[in-house]
This record gives C-alpha cells, structure tokens and sequence, in this order.
C-alpha cells in the first residue's frame, strides 16, 4: 500500500516538474492519435454517411461486417499491420516500422470501424419527417444531403470522439508497430506497460493519470454530443 | 386545359399491396384557390398532397403542374427543382431542423441563394406568426413549445412566398391556443399573398371559413365536392325491390336501387344524399310518402357569411349526415343543438357513385 | 457562434498536433540513424541510455533501439526491420549467422545469471552447482518461474535444463511459464515463493526496488554454465539491401573500440558493477 501512495507522489512531481520523458510519451500519444483520427475521420465519415443514408444492394450485409470490425483485436490488427509494412513485407519500401506514421496507420484501421459504424448509426437515425422538411423547402438531392450531415453533425462528432478515446488508449498496436522507442514511439500506453514491467511504478502511475485524465475530458465532450444528437 | 389551371391530374393512381390508396381519374386545381380535404384517417389525404407538394410519385397517372409534365413516366430533372420550389408543405406534427430558429426560417432562402436582407426579412416572417424575433430568433430548435415550433415551421414556409402552400392537418398536433393563431394566420395569408392553398382538417368550420371548395375523400377516392352524405353499404335486397341498409340502432335506410344493377355485384356501392334534399321536422311525420324517415340528435349547428343557408350536423345513429336548410326554416323550426329532431328523405335522393 | 468557434479551436489543436507528428521528431542526426533490436533485459540495465549519446557525439550517428525478446530480435533482423542487433544467445546468433542473415558477429561483453529463490529455500539449492540446484528442484517439484518467452535467458534456462538430461519440464504443474520479461517474471516468482533464472543486472534493479531487503536472494551463482555473453551482429546486407550496413560496421566498429570497452566496465548499475568487457 506504502509504494502505491508513494508511487502518487512521485508520480505528481514527474507531472509538475514537467520530467521529458514522461512528457515526450503523452505528446507522442497526442500526435500519433491526432494523425489517426484525422485519417479515420476523413475517410470514415463520408463512408459512414453513404452506409446511413442511401439505400443500395447488399447495404445490410455491408452494415454487419462494419459491426464485425468494432471488434477487431488490436493484436489481430497489429500483426496484420505488422505483415504488410515490414522489410519483407509488401509494403516494406515505405519505411513505417517504428514510426509514428506507421502507428498511425495501424490505429487508423483499427478505428475507422468505429467511425463508419456510429457515423451511419447517427444518420440513419434521422427523423423520418427530415427529408421531407427539407424537400418542401426546395433543397435538392445535394444539399438534402449535405443538409442530413449536418443535421446529424452530434452523432457524427460522437463517432469521432468516441474513436479518439479507442486511439488514445490502445497498446497492442502501438507496442507492435511503434516499438516503443524511446523519444521517438514510445507513447502513454505503452510507457506504462514498459514501466510497470520494469517495475517503476512511480512513471507508470503518472501516465496513468494523464491517461485518465485524457479519458474523463473524452467522455465527458461525448456525453455532451450524445445528449444533443 | 384553362388558364387558370395550377393542376391538372389524370388518371392518378397509387398502390399499396393490393389496394389503391389513391384513385383520382381527374382533378383539377386553379390558380389563387383554395381547396379543402376532409375524410377519415386511410382516405388518401395525405397522399394527395404529398403528390401535389411532389414528395411522392404516382404509380399511374398523370400530374400536370403549370405547364411542365411529372409523372412516372417522365421526371424532368430541372423542372422537378423549379417546382419543389414553387411549392411548399407544412407536416401534421411540428418538425424543426436542429438549429437556431432564425436558421430554421431562414433555411429556405437560403436554399435558393438568397443571402441579403436575410434577418429583416426573417424577423418579418416571425411577426406574421405572432412570435417576437426577439425573443425567438435565436432560440434552439429543442427550446419551443410545439405550438411554437409549428408556428416556426410555417414561418419558415411563409417566408418563400410560396406559390402553394400545402397544410395537411396543421392544427391536430398542437394545443388549442396554438390551433387558433394557425388559423388566423392562414386566412391573412389567404387574403394578402394569393397563395394556391391545399389543406387537410379535420376542422370543417374553418375549412368552411377558408377554402373556396371542400373535397370529401373515401378510400382514395375524391367522392365529390360540396357536403353530400355517404351512404355505405353493405345493401340488401328488399321485398318492395327497394334496397335498404342496416344501421347500428335498427334504423334502415332505403334506396331506388341503380337501373339494370344486379345486387352481388354492388353490395358495397356508395350513394351520395344531397344535403339539400333533407327536410327535417321536430316532431314525427305522419302521412308522408318519403320511404325515409329517420329519427336523430341535433349535433351542430353552422352558419355562413354571406349566406341564406344554415348546416346541421346531425347524427343519426352511427352515421353523421350533413343537412343544409334556409334560416327562415331553421328559426321557425326553433332549432338548437341537442334537439332531437325527424330526418326525412326519398328513396330516389340517392344518387349511385 | 460561441459553440462553432470552441468545435473550431478543437480542430485547430488537433490539427496541429498532428502536423507535428508529420515533422520528423529528431532533425539534429538526421539522416544518420541507425536501428538496432535488442533484449529486454539489455534495455532494463540502461547500458544503451548511457551509450548511445556518446556514441552520436563520436560518429554523429543517432541510436535507436526496440527493446523485444531475443527471439523477436532475431526475427526483425531476418526481416531486415533494424540494420544491428545487440543479443546474448551465442547458439541461435551462430545460426542466425550461418543462415546468411547476419555479418560480421563479435562478442562484446559478458556477464552472469543467477538462481534466485526464496530465503526458505525448500529445494535446499543454496551453494550448490546449477546441475545439482536443478536437480533438486525438479525432484522436489519446487515451483519454478520460467519467462518462457524465447528470450535469450529463457533460451540459456532450456539448455540448462537439456543439458541435464532432463526434457523441459513444459507440462510440469510446478513449472511456471509467464510469457513475461525478466522483471515481470522475478515479481511472479516472489508472489508464488518459486525460483527462477534471472541475469544479474535485472536482479540488482529488482533488488533496488525492494529497498535493498529483496524476498527472493541469490542463491547459486558463479557456475560456468551461467555466464551471459552479449555480442553484436550486423544484419546482412546480401539478405537485406536496404540496411544501413555501414552506420551497423561503424557502430560495431566503435562499440569493440577501447574507449567503448573501457566505458562499458565502467557501468555501473545501481552502484553495482554490471559488465565484463571482452571484446577481442
């Protein structure tokens, strides 16, 4: 119980005196996660409008492989990742192994799932009386649509918030592909886990609570959007 | 083909499984009119005017609008913009987009590329619909009443200047205080813009005070203008030749059976008893050739601007029949509603659809 | 208005945030750097923190190293991910070499593993040779903790054991396999009251935690079949085309040179003296 407290204190000073490898992994963490949510969000929305709004062949079928993929391992995406960006593998010549772009990569598949699917979630919920609100007034198929995004726009930010939180939080894919490099890949996660393995608990509990304090400030923005959307 | 015409439709038909939910073989709307709808819920009312605010297509038919042509067969890309955009619809139960009411209203001009004068002309739009811009203009969508809300939504309608203004039971969702103000603005707007007005309600008095014409509608089917009384079947043969049907209380009524028709086949023909053709006693009739002769309560009583005649809603059974007589008759009479009263008519004032 | 501007100044964070991960984080080095793979339990020791910056003063060249399992490094060596590897498995780096995937090996340093235990010590192995200690533990089934990771020390525990004529005891209920690196493991061991092999270094850093009054002692050491030897291999550029094969030669170049020797018996860990150089 002693170290745990004193693990605290240790842990407040690393914070406070603004000790640079502890800072180096949380801003490692917010760069590559940014990186990754910028990716997911750009091409995660725009899919995840179609899946929610048009109607097409095979849309349901499309709808329940998306779900499938919420729940995708992060190991199972990091070997996968791991397969293509290695020396060996097909994408070797791009160099992404150990880096932060590589991570990037890796979590933006993790994530984009989860963009898709709440993204089409949030526009599918729609009033049924919004198409036709918006017909009446004279908009066009375009802008009825463009008009839908927007009217959807919590759900939406919901999504991202919600695949940020995944980003900011998951190790396995960053441990594979990052490396945990000091300086360079190592982040939040997988500090903590290198730290707490090396039995430094002090660093750990500092990182955890940036971590949780990165996760309350996620979930208290996605109550927000959730209560509006 | 008049010049007049707004709509011209032919033929128009809409299926939903094996029914029709609409079948109009001609219908003609004109210019500056206005019209009323009345019917139970499942006439088609909606329908209707989802096709004439052109949020839906017909299966059959023709809609002809101005001069371009919509139809099934031919959906002319640009001419179906231009004319979503001559006609606006106001739905039964308030709906708002979500943002700021301001927006709300102003989402319709803005649609058409009008950026100027936006909040003038917004602020005009909420003063038509008696609410203070402000106090609302910068309200949120989850922040009004419904009554509120729906007036915001017509705000939003009114503010296009619209060529039709389409209402479909404007009033049914909203609370009574609510209900009146729609009302009185619609007859303004009536009076000041020359706006083609197409409404559904269940409100004949207003109807009444409003529309120039009112169309009943039954099971898809427009079953004429003016107030005639349905009649249902099933039918029965009757000794006399006559055919009669049952009432709930026990009363018949009787009719001159269609020349040359057989009854399996018109079981459940409808005929049309002309209001006019009613005559109405406070006692019981003796010594009267009319094979009708019904016994009722007195539910209603209308009176009309500019008008010699006086309608009653009377309810006979479980049947409302509408009654149009002089004022003289109705004050002689000594007419008040929850009077019981005598409903007299021949077998030959009904007329076969 | 108030809203969409706080939404905007989120993304506007986020966006720049972002764009710096685009930058590349280090711009002194620069071009020159060099990736190696090397052990857990090398990184724990911290000899590499302490290197590597006068390695970039010397050569200019800027180190960097993913700490995995010897196993793993291997591996990334063969895949040609890191263009250097620092291991301390002298059998699987021999393979590795005659395999073709690695060049120019040469031992750089050694030190010892340790049996530790429990100061009860049941098996009563204390003193005595790492044949002997073995055997006791495995007849008297004393829980024994294993990384069972393919670590390097996890390879030297299963020659050990081979060594004795003994299979593995892989299935044995008293043979623990945590899958772990070696701290995670030594903390397994001291909660289950088991023996484990550990390599010196991890122990003193284990040792320091426990403020100097650690549940699980040393108890056999000094054995010839203990010693850890640690050399480096450059990953082979015949294999590998696009390794940095001369940043490796430089870095192998510097790391056996006298001044990197002498530094390397320098280190201490803890106050403990950790390494005993050797390069030839």
């Amino acid at each position: 119980m002693d170290y745990i407290a004193e693990g605290f204190v240790t842990a407040l000073k690393l914070l406070l005196r603004g000790d640079p490898e502890t800072y180096s992994a949380v801003f490692t963490t917010l760069r590559v996660s940014s990186l990754s949510i910028i990716a997911s969000l750009g091409m995660g929305i725009p899919l995840g409008f179609s899946l929610g709004y048009y109607s097409f062949p095979g849309k349901r079928q499309i709808r329940a492989v998306v779900d499938t993929l919420l729940a995708l391992p992060t190991v199972v995406v990091g070997l996968f990742v791991y397969a293509l960006i290695t020396r060996r593998g097909p994408l070797g010549s791009l160099g992404l192994l150990f880096t932060i772009p590589g991570i990037a990569v890796a979590q933006t598949i993790l994530v984009l799932p989860i963009v898709i699917a709440l993204t089409a979630t949030a526009v599918s919920h729609l009033d049924v009386r919004f198409k036709r609100t918006v017909l009446t007034l004279g908009a066009g198929r375009r802008r009825t649509a463009i008009t839908a995004l927007y009217e959807s726009r919590y759900g939406v930010l919901a999504a991202g918030v919600a695949a940020y939180g995944r980003a900011i939080g998951e190790v396995g894919v960053s441990m594979m592909i990052g490396g945990n490099i000091k300086w360079h890949t190592r982040t939040i996660t997988t500090a903590i886990a290198l730290e707490t393995g090396k039995g430094q608990f002090a660093m750990g509990i500092a990182l955890g609570l940036v971590l949780l304090l990165l996760a309350f400030v996620i979930n208290w923005v996605l109550q927000i959007m959730r209560r509006r959307a | 083909m008049s010049n007049s015409a707004l709509y011209e439709i032919q033929n128009l038909k809409c299926r939903y499984d094996e029914n029709f939910t609409l079948d109009i073989p001609s219908l003609t709307i004109e210019r500056g009119k206005s019209y009323g709808f009345v019917g139970p819920n499942g006439s088609g009312k909606s329908t209707l005017l989802r096709i004439f605010a052109f949020l839906d297509e017909p299966d059959e038919g023709r809609v002809r609008f101005h001069q371009g042509d919509f139809s099934s067969e031919r959906a002319l890309a640009k001419k179906e913009l231009s004319k979503s955009k001559a006609v606006t619809m106001l739905l039964q139960e308030p709906y708002l987009l979500k943002r700021s009411v301001f927006e709300n209203i102003a989402y319709g001009l803005r649609v058409r590329g009008i950026r100027k004068h936006l909040r003038a002309r917004v602020n005009e739009s909420l003063g038509m619909v008696g609410l203070d811009p402000g106090m609302f203009s910068h309200r949120k969508w989850s922040e009004l009443s419904g009554g509120e809300a729906q007036r915001v939504a017509l705000a939003a309608r009114l503010i296009l200047k619209p060529m039709v203004l389409i209402l479909d039971e404007p009033t049914a969702s909203v609370d009574r205080l609510n209900a009146q103000l729609i009302k009185k603005i619609i007859k303004v707007v009536r009076k000041q813009y020359l706006t083609t007005l197409l409404i559904a309600s269940h409100d004949l008095v207003w109807l009444h005070e409003v529309c120039d014409e009112i169309l009943k509608m039954h099971e898809g089917r427009i079953m004429g203008s003016g107030e005639e009384n349905f009649v249902t079947g099933p039918w029965f043969s009757e000794l006399d030749g006559l055919w009669s049907t049952l009432l709930t209380d026990g009363q018949r009524i009787r009719a001159l059976p269609p020349p040359g028709e057989e009854l399996p086949l018109r079981k459940n023909a409808i005929a049309l008893l002309d209001p006019t053709s009613i005559i109405i006693t406070t006692e019981r009739p003796d010594h009267i050739s009319a094979q009708n002769i019904l016994f009722g309560r007195l539910v209603h009583m209308y009176t009309f601007e500019h008008s010699e005649r006086v309608k009653l809603d009377i309810q006979v059974s479980d049947m409302s029949l509408t009654c149009s007589i002089t004022r003289k008759a109705a004050s002689s009479l000594g007419l008040l509603p929850g009077l019981r009263v005598w409903v007299v008519f021949k077998a030959s004032s009904l007329q076969w659809q | 208005m108030k809203r969409r501007g706080v939404a905007f100044f989120f993304v506007l964070l986020i966006g720049s945030i972002a764009l710096f991960g685009l930058v590349p984080v280090v711009g002194l080095a620069g071009d020159l750097v060099l990736h190696m793979a090397t052990t857990t339990s090398t990184d724990n020791t911290g000899l590499l923190d302490y290197l590597a910056p006068v390695f970039l003063q010397d050569t200019g060249i800027e180190l960097q190293w993913v700490a995995v399992g010897t196993g793993k490094a291997l591996a990334l060596g063969q895949n040609c991910d890191v263009d250097v590897l620092m291991v301390h498995a002298p059998t699987s780096e021999l393979k590795f070499v005659n395999n073709g995937y690695g060049t120019n090996r040469r031992e750089i340093m050694y030190n010892d593993f340790v049996i530790i235990g429990p100061k009860s010590d049941r098996a009563h192995i204390s003193g005595k040779s790492v044949k002997e200690a073995l055997e006791s533990i495995s007849m008297s089934r004393a829980l024994f903790a294993s990384r069972g990771d393919d670590s390097g020390t996890n390879k030297r525990e299963i020659e050990l054991w081979r060594a004795l004529g003994l299979s593995v005891p892989d299935r044995d209920s008293w043979y623990i396999q945590t899958g772990q690196g070696m701290l995670a493991t030594i903390n397994i061991a001291e909660e289950m009251d088991a023996y484990t092999l550990t390599d010196r270094g991890t122990y003193i850093k284990y040792e320091d935690n426990k403020s100097g009054n650690p549940p699980l002692v040393i108890l056999v050491e000094g054995d010839e079949g203990l010693r850890n030897q640690y050399s480096v291999i450059a990953v082979n550029p015949d294999n590998c085309p696009s390794v940095k094969y001369d940043l490796a030669l430089k870095f192998i170049e510097w790391i056996t040179s006298d001044k990197a020797q002498r530094l390397i018996g320098e280190f201490t860990l803890l106050g403990k003296k950790l390494f005993i150089s050797n390069a030839k």
